[in-house]
């Protein structure tokens, strides 16, 4: 098992998580993305939403984050005590705007011609998930992707893949079991 | 070796699919030899435009998880230049420090998780777990210390938020200076044992001089701040980048080729090390030197072990800044520098990663901006790549096809490209003619 030993004094830095600690297991609700890659920013934008909503009072086990584009840190991200859920642009043959929500530790073997991860990340998901298997690492991730319409440079999220926003965020609900 | 030779590496960046290797050998002849990569920041410059002064830094951030602090910076000192702000010697400091750990952040990624495994003979860092699992779990503490030193100060590991035009929102507290000091000397153990691992790595023997170009400052081993530097013997003012650096289109690429002096520059690690080798801290020279890296060196393959003196470097000018910060006494009247918008033009040039970074904007009275021109340093590197692999094919041509075709990509990879992450996995296309 390989185990990095966070210095104790990040905790302190941790105030979100912290308060949130008498409350039970930890959902750490993630979202990928670059939202200047059009549709490969869905996930910064659900993150955004939930935001606006106040999700995050309302759920005192949830954290939310904004994952950028830095795919290997979610390995420095979580813990073996959270759940994750993590919001991405993903492409497994399902159509376009479809969302699909599987467990990422569930599958065996990673093939990234079947489960394609569109954001830019340093390392896409698919190795990221491939990694933390060969480190023995023990997570229990849920990943809740849509296949985007268009990546290339743009501010926009296409109207068939925002239209899917509430979608999205009902299956983050139901994962946390709201 | 067969007389003819057709690879086709496509795409470089899985994603998009823009970037391209071309190797065609006709009669051991090289017809063609070209990478082709397109020009992202036309649709950043674009998108800048009529924007308020205080938004670039966060836009332009999102340009890359990897080179956040790097665009952060470019874009606040153009925006700080254009406006004559003048920010407080404390955050200046505080600045240095963040931008040495995004330099961790990226080096530590691509010297462990991506150069490495070309160094181990393994396709990827999923093998090297088996084969050498030391190396992966240094390079995640690495990687852990180094997110955790921009969190603190930056507010975000990636994409920080705290650091502003002018200064800072939010400053660490003492404790916080302390435990970030700490945190770094926690890292020599792993510093020292990654030494011994990279002693062993065989680097090509390859040589191939030119231009080498980067920030220079005389007190520091410049990445936040400098005049512009070449080795062909000049130094100038950034704010007068476009008297020296040119930039041209390319028939075979949507990406500009830049030159200098020459044909073609390098930019990145490298380039600093035989610019400002005498700003690095004695045990960064001590590094350098057991790994047979010398100044100045030719051998772009040793980019990588440049990267790996520098993030020693790095370590210990962090535990430098947080005493001299410290021993002024951190100080919020200091946090933020007055700021009087005003029409002007302002250049801001810093070392991202993997090389010269610069960010010109022009603003009108309104503190909009009008114009923006941004050169990434990836872009600077490619006449340079395809120059490097003019002169290595040939060297290696005897070789099998399979060989010729990881060494090119290795060599490529050595550049730490900013698609990094793809180029590792690339999807490759070997027809033979």
């Amino acid at each position: 098992m390989f185990e990095i030993k966070p210095h104790e004094f990040m905790k302190t830095y941790m105030h979100e998580i912290k308060k949130k600690t008498d409350v039970g297991t930890i959902y750490k609700v993630i979202g990928f993305g670059n939202m200047f890659m059009s549709d490969d920013g869905i996930g910064i934008r659900v993150i955004e939403e939930l935001n606006k909503m106040n999700f995050s009072d309302d759920h005192k086990n949830v954290v939310l984050i904004d994952g950028g584009t830095s795919g290997i840190d979610l390995i420095l991200t979580i813990k073996e005590s959270d759940k994750v859920i993590i919001i991405d642009a993903v492409d497994v043959g399902q159509d376009i705007g479809e969302v699909v929500k599987f467990k990422a530790n569930k599958i065996e073997k990673f093939d990234e011609k079947r489960l394609k991860s569109c954001s830019l990340h340093d390392l896409n998901l698919t190795q990221v998930f491939d990694l933390m298997n060969s480190l023995d690492v023990n997570f229990d991730i849920t990943v809740i992707g849509i296949k985007p319409k268009v990546i290339g440079y743009g501010e926009k999220i296409s109207p068939e893949i925002e239209c899917k926003i509430p979608e999205i965020i009902s299956n983050v609900i139901q994962e946390i079991g709201y | 070796m067969a007389e003819n030779i057709n690879i086709e590496v496509s795409p470089i960046s899985r994603v998009e699919g823009h970037g391209d290797l071309v190797i065609d050998v006709k009669n051991r002849k090289v017809e063609e030899l070209i990478m082709r990569i397109p020009e992202s920041p036309r649709f950043f410059e674009a998108m800048l435009v009529g924007r308020n002064w205080n938004e670039p830094s966060h836009i332009t951030s999102r340009i890359c998880g990897i080179c956040s602090v790097a665009h952060t910076y470019a874009s606040i000192k153009a925006t700080e230049t254009a406006f004559g702000v003048k920010p407080s010697e404390q955050t200046l400091d505080f600045r240095k420090l963040i931008i040495h750990h995004e330099c961790v952040q990226s080096n530590t990624l691509h010297v462990y998780f991506l150069a490495a495994p070309d160094f181990f003979g393994v396709g990827s860092v999923i093998p090297l777990v088996k084969t050498n699992p030391d190396v992966v779990k240094i390079a995640l503490r690495l990687k852990q210390t180094a997110n955790e030193m921009v969190r603190i100060i930056g507010g975000r590991a990636v994409h920080p938020i705290t650091t502003v035009v002018g200064g800072f929102t939010k400053i660490p507290t003492e404790e916080e200076m302390m435990n970030m000091k700490n945190m770094l000397k926690s890292t020599y153990p792993d510093l020292e044992k990654s030494l011994k691992i990279l002693k062993t790595l065989k680097v090509p023997d390859f040589e191939r001089e030119t231009e080498y170009i980067s920030l220079t400052d005389k007190k520091d081993y410049a990445l936040y701040d400098g005049a512009i530097k070449s080795s062909d013997g000049w130094t100038i003012n950034d704010q007068q980048y476009l008297t020296k650096i040119n930039e041209k289109v390319v028939k075979h690429s949507t990406g500009k080729h830049c030159w200098a002096t020459r044909d073609s520059f390098l930019v990145g690690a490298l380039a600093r090390f035989n610019n400002n080798y005498d700003k690095l801290s004695d045990k960064a020279k001590t590094y350098a030197e057991e790994l047979g890296l010398k100044n100045p060196c030719f051998n772009t393959f040793m980019n990588n072990f440049a990267q790996f003196v520098e993030i020693v470097h790095s370590i210990d000018d962090s535990i430098d800044l947080i005493d001299k910060i410290m021993n002024s006494g951190l100080d919020e009247s200091k946090i933020m520098a007055d700021i009087n918008i005003k029409a002007g033009r302002g250049v801001g040039a810093v070392e991202a990663p993997r090389g010269l970074l610069i960010h010109d904007y022009t603003y009108d009275n309104e503190g909009k901006v009008s114009k923006a021109n941004l050169i990434i340093p990836t872009n600077m590197n490619y006449a340079n790549v395809e120059k490097d692999m003019d002169a290595y094919l040939p060297l290696i041509i005897d070789k099998t096809e399979d060989e010729i075709r990881f060494s090119m990509e290795m060599l490529i990879r050595a550049y730490d490209p900013c698609i990094s992450c793809s180029t590792h996995y690339l999807n490759v296309k070997l027809i033979n003619k």
